[in-house]
């Protein structure tokens, strides 16, 4: 990578962190759209859209847009392919087929993603599509510049990622504090899973996600959050790698009393996918506090709406010095055209009608997401939900991790790292000296640095 | 000469022509791919980012790496401790005694016989993921069966694979690949006379006698295939172990190949993993020819 790509990385990182607040204001009070029906022309054959869906909350909108484009251009058939997997697991087996050139033509994977896509030339810059769809003017610049890399728009959102700190208010009463708690600090995270240990010992007070098992939630909900609290950072101005660091070691040292002092079960690191068993435990009461994507709430919403209402509360992720509280964002789960894809307009026009206002403010409404495009926001079943606007508004708190190619590799580092220190296996300050190692093994030496 | 020589040809023709579709079947499918390891090894090749759209020689480099890597020292501690732990003193051992157990039942006609042997058996006919996930249903934290029946018995739940992840996914591979070796040798065991045992113990030999003199000496040739054959295997699994606890936690029970696994396709660097392939083939390679001149040395 040369100096004016890294240049070009930093300043859209930026510019994404400056607009972030920006993105709320827009999404929560965004005008109604016109839309623009595309006219007819010479747009027919087969579509072909890969997506993964585990939770079951898209496969009807993808439906409804393959419908639309078919009515819109009778020509045109769009052919789905729902896989019912993991994400990592459809990420793995898309790359197979995007480098052995059977391609689909559109596909549905994350928005960190980009950087790695790009690079590889797998995906089809939008710009010219964009371009003639009046509907992008309703996306705030935060949005834009989160799906751009280097200079250039590749996918379309459809709804932000954003996180909580999600805490039972029963379990947190029971341990004597208020029902509408907030931490203090970020040692107040721990201090109050102590107190839920002592008062509750058949309660889990804490899961903290680590090693790999814990997939990009061990860097998304843990890792990176606790770094931000910590003062740190994931790279320097340069755009190096820092590996040892003293807020590293600090993360490294509330790992190791968070597993050290039985606070977050060792089961994350040995289970196959605990992310499962931890949202169906916090949303049963069985566990007391989880730092988790603001999506996983509409599965305790849909499976028991009073009963989430009034149990499961959500703050911000504390700092170390009771400074401003934030959350970790992101441009979430995106819809990309592949490079090689022979029908490139009839798939632009499937991207173009899954990303209405109507599915976009319906599907968010369901999968619980910030909306991407602003007047989404206007959907009844959105704007009626407390939940959601609260989700909106926590965006203006929102801090994102840079759209870069290596983020990828970077959070298998951190990975490795984490899982040293939960195990048992070295000790906080170890672990972070290993994890300078562990990102020159992935990411090579001549991109690390230490502070 | 040449006559002779066309002779021996037309003679050997009809096992040529025997041979020659199990050759092809070899290189297609064992002796390619081995030799595309080895090309991509020298290369960057990747399936994302900027190494996938430019893919070049890079010589050395990523041997370099792998023998800088701080994590390969344990990976193959990890490796040897899981192939002496489940292919020797498991599934070796563990089948050899079956199969003695199992020549004697049927020497003296016990009706158990069948049953114990097709108990063993199912544990090996199960494609290898299913007994994986079978195994993940028994001893998962939350949900599985054991847990389940020891909160039944007001017992606490076990970290099983936390507590000791290594003998976990050892007794798992013991399991399942002792039918294969207790196969070979019920075998081998049937195909030395009896007159041979009725001869010693007219002699008066003991039990363990005979067992030392008679049975082991014949089926040396055959335990030696065997061991090399199951060391082999065990040295190259990696999916039964992907299913139980994907090497962890913290890589203690990362084994070569599946750490050339996760970076190929985790890390998504296949030349990387390519390299680790290739050294894990090269040690198999150096261990079966010093294994083999060991073994006629000894035969």
């Amino acid at each position: 990578m040369n100096e004016l790509q890294l240049l070009n990385q930093t300043l859209s990182r930026r510019r994404f962190l400056q607009l972030s607040a920006a993105a709320a204001l827009v999404a929560a009070c965004g005008p109604a759209s016109g839309g623009s029906p595309s006219s007819g022309g010479a747009i027919s054959g087969t579509v072909n859209v890969t997506y993964p869906d585990q939770a079951g909350f898209k496969p009807k909108y993808v439906q409804q847009a393959a419908a639309a484009v078919h009515q819109q251009f009778s020509g045109v058939n769009v052919n789905i392919d729902l896989q019912k997997i993991d994400d990592d697991s459809f990420y793995t087996k898309l790359l197979l087929r995007l480098s052995s050139g059977d391609v689909p033509d559109v596909f549905h994977v994350a928005g960190t993603s980009i950087g790695a896509l790009a690079d590889a030339g797998y995906i089809e810059p939008l710009d010219s599509y964009i371009g003639a769809w009046s509907d992008w003017s309703q996306y705030p610049d935060a949005v834009k510049s989160g799906v751009t890399y280097q200079g250039k728009v590749y996918a379309i959102p459809y709804g932000l990622d954003m996180r909580w700190l999600y805490y039972r208010k029963d379990d947190l009463q029971k341990a004597g504090l208020p029902a509408d708690w907030t931490p203090a600090n970020v040692q107040g995270i721990l201090d109050a899973a102590a107190a839920v240990k002592a008062a509750t010992p058949n309660i889990l007070p804490y899961a903290l996600y680590a090693g790999p098992a814990g997939s990009s939630g061990t860097a998304d909900h843990a890792f990176v959050p606790l770094l931000w609290a910590y003062g740190g950072e994931l790279q320097d101005s340069s755009g190096k790698w820092i590996g040892d660091s003293p807020a590293t070691r600090k993360v490294m040292a509330y790992y190791a009393k968070a597993y050290g002092s039985g606070l977050s079960p060792k089961t994350i690191i040995t289970a196959t996918q605990p992310w499962v068993a931890m949202r169906q435990k916090l949303g049963n009461g069985q566990l007391a506090l989880l730092f988790e994507g603001g999506w996983v709430y509409g599965g305790w919403d849909s499976a028991n709406k009073a009963g989430t209402e009034q149990n499961v509360g959500y703050v911000l992720h504390p700092t170390e010095t009771g400074g401003p509280s934030f959350t970790v964002g992101g441009p979430g789960t995106c819809w990309y055209i592949a490079a090689k894809s022979k029908n490139k307009p009839a798939a632009w026009e499937f991207i173009k009608a899954m990303n209405s206002a109507q599915i976009v403010g319906s599907l968010n409404a369901e999968d619980p997401h910030p909306v991407a495009r602003a007047d989404a926001a206007n959907v009844p079943a959105f704007a009626s939900s407390k939940y959601l606007v609260d989700s909106t508004a926590a965006l203006k708190s929102a801090r994102f991790t840079a759209p870069t190619a290596d983020y990828q590799k970077v959070i298998l580092a951190i990975q490795t790292a984490t899982a040293r220190v939960a195990s048992g296996a070295l000790g906080a300050d170890a672990a972070s000296q290993r994890y300078t190692d562990d990102l020159k093994q992935q990411v090579g030496a001549d991109k690390v640095t230490t502070q | 000469m040449i006559a002779g020589r066309r002779s021996s040809f037309r003679r050997n023709r009809l096992y040529v022509a025997g041979l020659s579709p199990a050759a092809l079947l070899l290189a297609l499918f064992f002796v390619g791919p081995a030799l595309w390891a080895l090309f991509s090894s020298f290369t960057n090749s990747a399936l994302v980012g900027i190494d996938a759209a430019n893919p070049r020689f890079v010589g050395f480099d990523n041997y370099v790496r792998l023998f800088h890597d701080p994590d390969f020292a344990q990976v193959i501690l990890n490796s040897v401790v899981f192939v002496i732990g489940s292919a020797v003193i498991g599934q070796f051992v563990l089948g050899l005694a079956l199969a003695l157990l199992l020549d004697h039942a049927e020497r003296r006609r016990f009706r158990a016989r069948s049953f114990v042997y097709f108990a063993v058996l199912l544990a090996w006919v199960n494609p290898t993921i299913i007994a994986g996930f079978l195994w993940v249903a028994m001893f998962d934290f939350y949900s599985g069966s054991l847990n389940v029946a020891l909160g039944h018995l007001g017992l606490g739940p076990v970290d099983w694979f936390g507590q000791a992840p290594m003998l976990s996914v050892i007794i798992v591979n013991t399991w399942r690949g002792t039918a294969f070796v207790m196969l070979i040798f019920l075998g081998a065991l049937q195909t030395i006379p009896s007159d041979i045992y009725e001869a010693a113990r007219v002699d008066g030999a003991s039990a363990f006698r005979r067992f030392w003199d008679h049975t082991l000496p014949m089926l040396r040739p055959i335990a030696a295939l065997t061991l090399l054959s199951v060391t082999m295997a065990t040295f190259g699994t990696f999916i039964l172990i992907q299913a139980l606890t994907n090497g962890g936690p913290a890589l203690q029970t990362e084994v070569i190949a599946l750490y050339a696994f996760h970076q190929a396709f985790e890390a998504y660097a296949i030349g990387y993993g390519s390299t680790i392939a290739v050294v894990m083939l090269s040690l198999n390679l150096a261990f079966a020819i010093v294994f083999l001149r060991w073994s006629r040395a000894r035969a």
